[in-house]
């Protein structure tokens, strides 16, 4: 991408030189004081009032997922994947280090919502992680990730992914590096015959969301790039743009970009699975690998404009919309006429057996949306938007059907600046069956300090576009993430339903405990072993005090007991590095090595209430060879003085209590 | 008027004891809490023999100022209630079918006696949960006594106290048993008019 920038840098450097004079930049446009106070009015959400969109932003090689608010674009919170976040300790607790296994990073590009006939349905979000091959599932229940599947075999840099089919039955990924299959080593001399692309299917668990291993189709050694699936009469269908056709490697800019078309992988994912089902693929690296040579209708290629990066598919399922980032055009392809292609055989060539579809056959139109088409995405009323990164720009356009003989450029009604270099765009439900139609939001890849300056390392830029009250585009607002969002969902508040907490009878943890009484500190003296079922509580930790020898190892599960909104515990262990933050009603445990003997606090790190600095307790150490006070003979269970349990009645005599509390006046 | 409540005593007292009944399951008396941090209110409902809301947050918060916990264990009197309204619904019952004057009286001073009990035990325990605070308590505030009704201020709480369905209803049949009663004790000695007086009309 960024070649492009600097190509476009020197072409006007250069054009500025010839003419001895700066030309003017297409800038932003201009806003009337009209304008200005009805922008403001659209995204601004008064103090206590909800927005009224879900945006669920990929983080890119921050790992994460961000979620704001839509108009009004506030962040709200941060949903930790595939790298650990103190600010809710991820990646702390033994069941979130357990899911990131020995990764510390991920690169998130692509969330997808779950589908139940097309539309979102509120249950998951499923995302990407390019960086290390996995995929992970967001509940949207808890907005917590509940698993992170992978490495997929076969795979290095799981890109195309994640596209959710139409009822959630798969999502569908795709290696953007090609490689040996199996985990085998091969010399790079050998790319064009021995290295291999793959797309996959994973599989969704209807009830659970779980995913597991489907199929694997292997394609020729090309990068593939982006995918989506098909709609209504093509669901059964998925798309991938390529780009590298030229089966190229060392320097690709140049290597992968001598073809004037890439393709378009055009895959049946429904024939995939009954392929796969019924044994026809080999068993490579733990999955069935799908020959497309061998299964004929399971998958074709479709020639597409040079380099294309996005595909994507209509509310009608009907059109392929694909871009060629190095053609100004974004092709739409006819899925009737793909599938009537097919039927007559319609060839034009093909790729290690896989057949190549008649450009001609299938295309519709080539419409001229600008420089650097890159994603599209749609309004519900018949218009597609696509985003052009050179042009730092979003095109508005007509999608068919359209006259006979019309003038394809008259297709773009419309066009904004956008600062600067959009990436992804996303409309409001604007991959689903019934798209929303109000609000676009343009990524860019460029802030290029329109903010405050925070020196070299800087944000990038997030715009709000009005596309539900004219004609014309208009811009609302902007604002900044950290590096880096690529493609998000901006989804409809209604649809989703989260919980507040954790309700204390679905805590399925076998050492959650709810009165203070039920706190407990085994130590195991011939295994080495503490541990310790932990309560927190506004405002205190039973017990405030846990005892281990040197060298134990110290296992606490800690509960929230808490049953309010908000009253979130944290258990930051000084000097440990560890802290856990256990939301209310929830079980996490904490494991560590006791290795240096000494005191060591232990504290609330959420703050929690007017006493919250008060939340604290000791772990001591004990040197070896010293006794252990709390424990019979350093063996068994811990014993502590005990705070009165909070929800049971004290005694049926109220003031036997005081009498036994120093300071009392009875 | 009371020629009218003399003929319907049976289905009045009935209904007089459905509304016992009933009372058994429905709150007696209820609290609700707003602060800035708490819009949305903590609420307390009292039944007989349970007590319903927000109890665990409302109990967290008071732990703070040293206040007992509270819990329907903790009330003997909670538990009686039901059995108590159960045995006024069953004295009024037998009330209706002893066609006797006197006999709704026997329900009546049953159903005072209930009720003031409820009410003074009531009384003694909101001032106990008011006064006998944990000297030991993170908060030290000066002892009060919650209203039984309406509108109270502690610390940063508006608190709202009512009574609720479960006493409205009874106080409703004690009154239908005090119109009958009523009709039934100073009914004319005579049903008919002396025969003289006839003669005499």
């Amino acid at each position: 991408m960024s070649r492009l920038a600097s190509a476009s840098t020197l072409l006007l450097a250069g054009l500025a030189a010839c003419g001895g004079v700066t030309p003017e930049a297409p800038g932003q446009r201009p806003m009337a004081t009209g304008d200005v106070q009805a922008a403001a009015a659209a995204s601004y959400v008064k103090p206590g009032d909800l927005d009224d969109y879900y945006l669920f932003y990929s983080g890119g090689h921050s790992g994460q997922v961000f979620v704001a608010g839509v108009p009004s674009m506030r962040h709200i919170a941060t949903i930790p994947v595939f790298a650990p976040y103190p600010g809710t300790g991820y990646g702390f607790d033994e069941e979130s280090k357990a899911m990131l296994g020995e990764y510390t990073w991920g690169d998130v590009h692509h969330p997808a919502l779950s589908k139940t006939a097309g539309n979102y349905d509120g249950r998951w979000l499923f995302v990407n992680d390019n960086g290390n091959n996995r995929i992970a599932r967001i509940d949207l229940r808890d907005l917590k990730t509940k698993q992170i599947f992978g490495p997929i075999p076969n795979t290095m840099g799981n890109h195309g992914s994640s596209m959710v089919t139409e009822n959630s039955e798969y999502a569908l990924v795709a290696t953007r590096f090609s490689v040996p299959m199996g985990s085998q080593y091969e010399p790079l001399e050998n790319y064009a015959t021995k290295f291999k692309g793959a797309v996959s299917g994973i599989r969704i668990d209807s009830a659970t969301g779980t995913m597991s291993l489907g199929w694997q189709i292997m394609t020729p050694p090309f990068n593939w790039d982006l995918g989506a699936t098909g709609k209504g009469a093509s669901e059964d269908w998925a798309f991938w743009t390529s780009y590298n056709s030229e089966r190229a490697t060392g320097k690709l800019e140049a290597n992968a970009s001598q073809k004037d078309r890439d393709y378009v992988a055009v895959v049946n994912w429904r024939a995939a699975e009954a392929a796969a089902q019924a044994g026809r693929g080999s068993q490579i690296g733990g999955v069935t690998v799908i020959d497309p040579a061998q299964v004929p209708g399971v998958m074709f290629l479709l020639p597409c404009g040079k380099s294309p990066h996005g595909v994507d598919v209509d509310p009608s399922g009907e059109y392929v919309i694909c871009s060629g980032k190095l053609q100004p055009t974004s092709t739409v392809f006819s899925f009737t006429k793909i599938q009537d292609a097919i039927a007559r055989k319609a060839y034009s060539g093909q790729e290690d057996g896989i057949p190549v579809i008649t450009y001609e056959e299938a295309m519709i139109m080539e419409v001229p949306v600008g420089l650097g088409p890159l994603h599209t995405q749609f309004d519900g009323k018949g218009y597609a938007y696509t985003s052009l990164y050179v042009e730092s720009a979003i095109a508005k356009w007509k999608l068919p059907p359209y006259a006979a003989g019309v003038d394809p450029k008259s297709l773009v009604v419309d066009k904004i600046p956008v600062q600067f270099n959009v990436g992804h765009l996303v409309t409001a439900h604007g991959d689903t069956r019934n798209p929303k139609g109000d609000w676009l939001v343009a990524m860019n890849k460029m802030s290029k300090g329109r903010h405050l300056n925070v020196g070299p390392s800087i944000p990038e830029s997030s715009q709000l576009i009005d596309i539900a009250s004219g004609e014309k585009m208009k811009m609302v607002y902007e604002s900044y993430t950290e590096p880096e969002p690529h493609f998000a969902q901006l989804v409809h508040r209604d649809v989703l339903t989260p919980i507040e907490f954790y309700p204390k009878g679905e805590n399925r943890n076998p050492h959650a405990i709810w009165q203070p009484s039920d706190a407990k500190v085994t130590r195991n003296a011939a295994r080495r072993t503490v541990e310790g079922n932990v309560y927190a509580i506004r405002s205190y930790f039973e017990p405030g005090r846990i005892q281990v020898m040197e060298g134990d190892t110290v296992i606490l599960h800690i509960t929230n007991a808490e049953q309010q909104r908000d009253e979130i515990h944290g258990f930051g262990l000084v000097a440990f590095d560890k802290n856990l933050v256990i939301d209310p009603g929830e079980t996490k445990t904490l494991k560590f090595v006791a290795r240096k003997s000494g005191v060591y606090p232990y504290y609330c790190t959420n703050f929690c209430s007017a006493l919250h600095q008060e939340m604290q307790g000791y772990l001591e150490v004990v040197p070896r060879g010293r006794t252990m006070a709390l424990y019979r003979g350093n063996d068994g269970e811990m014993s502590f003085e005990r705070r009165a349990p909070e929800t049971a009645a004290r005694t049926a005599d109220p003031h036997a209590g005081h009498a036994a509390s120093p300071g009392a006046a009875h | 008027m009371k020629t009218l409540i003399q003929r319907w005593r049976t289905p009045l007292l009935l209904i007089a004891a459905a509304l016992m009944a009933v009372a058994i399951v429905l709150p007696l008396w209820g609290m609700t809490l707003v602060s800035t941090q708490y819009p949305e209110g903590l609420r307390m409902v009292v039944y007989p023999g349970r007590i319903t809301g927000d109890l665990g947050e409302i109990n967290a918060l008071n732990r703070y100022i040293g206040m007992t916990p509270i819990s329907a264990d903790f009330f003997v009197e909670l538990r009686l209630l039901p059995i108590a309204f159960g045995a006024v619904a069953a004295l009024i019952l037998v009330s209706a079918f002893v066609k006797r004057r006197w006999a709704p009286l026997l329900p009546l001073l049953a159903m005072t006696t209930v009720a003031a009990y409820g009410l003074f035990s009531m009384r003694g325990r909101l001032y106990q949960f008011g006064h006998d605070l944990d000297p030991t308590a993170p908060i030290s505030i000066d002892p009060f006594t919650p209203p039984m009704m309406g509108l109270n201020q502690i610390a940063q709480f508006a608190s709202y106290t009512y009574f609720s369905w479960g006493t409205l209803l009874p106080l409703v049949a004690g009154l239908l048993i005090a119109l009958v009663l009523w009709a039934g004790w100073s009914r004319p000695r005579v049903a008919h008019p002396h025969p003289a007086l006839a003669l005499a009309a």
